[in-house]
């Protein structure tokens, strides 16, 4: 099973800058989103 | 110009706004395709215990999740409601003709926005609003101003109501409601609901991690951690304020937390707001009554737009600038704008306040003549 360090859900305005920043501080990030990004 | 010979094609400006939408998203998914750091993955996300998830039946593991839910518009339980049939903001904006007329219930950002769009499309629009004022939380002076405007522009402003039940006869919706403690019925082709909003949870199984509600918004603390110690949550699904720009200053924030455990907090004590009518309302800290509430002392400044060179010149001079002031120390507790680009000029009195400025960043400071920011210095000075 894939294993992560960080899973956001929703790839939102939000979303988007905590996986972006996850992702610099090092962690393995899975960004999940049921429509499309950028927030509805 | 001859304003009759222009036409308006609802069909075009929609596919102009969707072109725009659509170059915005394919940025995006480039850039999340070139971080190496980040698995991009389609579909509804479910919880199975703490650290467990489902995505559309593919199990994965995440030591911590960050939430970034966002909100869904409430379905307030209106009878007759689902049978008469309503649009959301989601709908209004994806419309391929003009409606005749328009019911809007609900009158905070969304339904005022909406409500000025569509009547100056050519809707006849009635807006129902539940408090006594169009934007209730605002600075009271300035949402009454904004709620003659509309009226008088030929919006069908109703306040204090409450909607009773909703319906539909052959074409035409109809909503009945309290108004002035008399029951009326409106009707329409379209209702619109705009009546508040709330966390969107469905399918996530947050029970199964643990993370619980306060009302209709996630339970969540200063940090962004939710009741499951390794569950954060951000922006709309945390409740109070709704708005995109304080999902993206939590963004990072969350992340922080999360992945370094740096306990950083949230300080929502400068969010600045902007309904985008026109005039734009905006503002930014506290009202007069609030800081007056919390125990302050307070010094006011008004000053109006018709009485500046700028807002004559181009013709726009309603709407007024107030500031809220401790009179104590001078620092800004809130500034309130309604007014011609209102949405910008509310970032002057942000800046200020930003590090708990004093009232002589905005009396001090040179400001550009003929422009509307002088209308901002011009209340700041006028604060006493």
């Amino acid at each position: 099973m894939p294993h992560y360090d960080i899973a956001v859900i929703g790839a939102g305005q939000g979303g988007l800058p905590a996986a972006f920043m996850a992702a610099r501080l090092g962690a393995k990030v899975a960004l999940i989103e049921r429509h499309t990004v950028g927030g509805t | 110009m001859d304003p009759q010979a222009l036409s308006f094609d609802l069909t075009v400006a929609v596919r102009r706004k969707d072109a725009i939408i659509s170059g915005i998203v394919s940025g995006i998914q480039r850039n999340i395709q070139r971080n190496d750091g980040i698995d991009f993955i389609t579909g509804q996300a479910e919880f199975t215990s703490p650290v467990d998830l489902k995505v559309d039946g593919r199990a994965l593991q995440a030591d911590k999740t960050i939430l970034a839910i966002g909100s869904t518009i409430i379905t307030p339980p209106i009878p007759g409601l689902e049978e008469a049939g309503y649009i959301t903001n989601d709908e209004a904006l994806n419309l391929s003709t003009i409606p005749a007329s328009m019911i809007i219930i609900g009158a905070d950002y969304v339904g005022i926005e909406f409500a000025q769009i569509y009547s100056r499309f050519g809707t006849n629009v009635t807006l129902l609003g539940r408090a006594p004022k169009v934007m209730p939380n605002e600075e009271p002076e300035l949402s009454e101003y904004l709620g003659t405007l509309l009226a008088d522009e030929g919006i069908e402003l109703h306040a204090s109501t409450e909607v009773k039940a909703a319906g539909k006869t052959n074409s035409q919706r109809y909503v009945t409601a309290q108004v002035d403690g008399i029951e009326k019925r409106f009707e329409s082709d379209v209702i619109l609901l705009a009546a508040g909003r709330a966390a969107r949870v469905a399918d996530l199984g947050l029970d199964e991690a643990g993370v619980e509600m306060n009302g209709a918004f996630l339970s969540s603390n200063e940090q962004l951690q939710t009741t499951a110690p390794n569950i954060w949550s951000l922006g709309d699904a945390n409740g109070d304020y709704l708005f995109t720009h304080r999902a993206i200053y939590d963004g990072p924030i969350a992340a922080l937390n999360a992945v370094k455990g740096l306990g950083k907090t949230v300080d929502y004590r400068v969010v600045p707001r902007a309904a985008f009518t026109e005039p734009a309302l905006a503002s930014v800290g506290i009202t007069e009554q609030q800081a007056r509430d919390a125990g302050y002392k307070v010094k006011i400044g008004i000053e109006h737009f018709a009485d500046y060179g700028r807002a004559q010149a181009i013709g726009e001079t309603d709407g007024m600038v107030k500031i809220v002031v401790d009179e104590n120390n001078d620092e800004i507790l809130g500034g309130h704008i309604l007014g011609p680009h209102a949405d910008i000029l509310i970032h002057q009195v942000a800046i200020a306040m930003h590090d708990h400025g004093k009232l002589e960043r905005l009396t001090k400071t040179i400001h550009v003549h003929p422009t509307m920011s002088e209308v901002v210095k011009g209340a700041a000075k006028a604060a006493r």
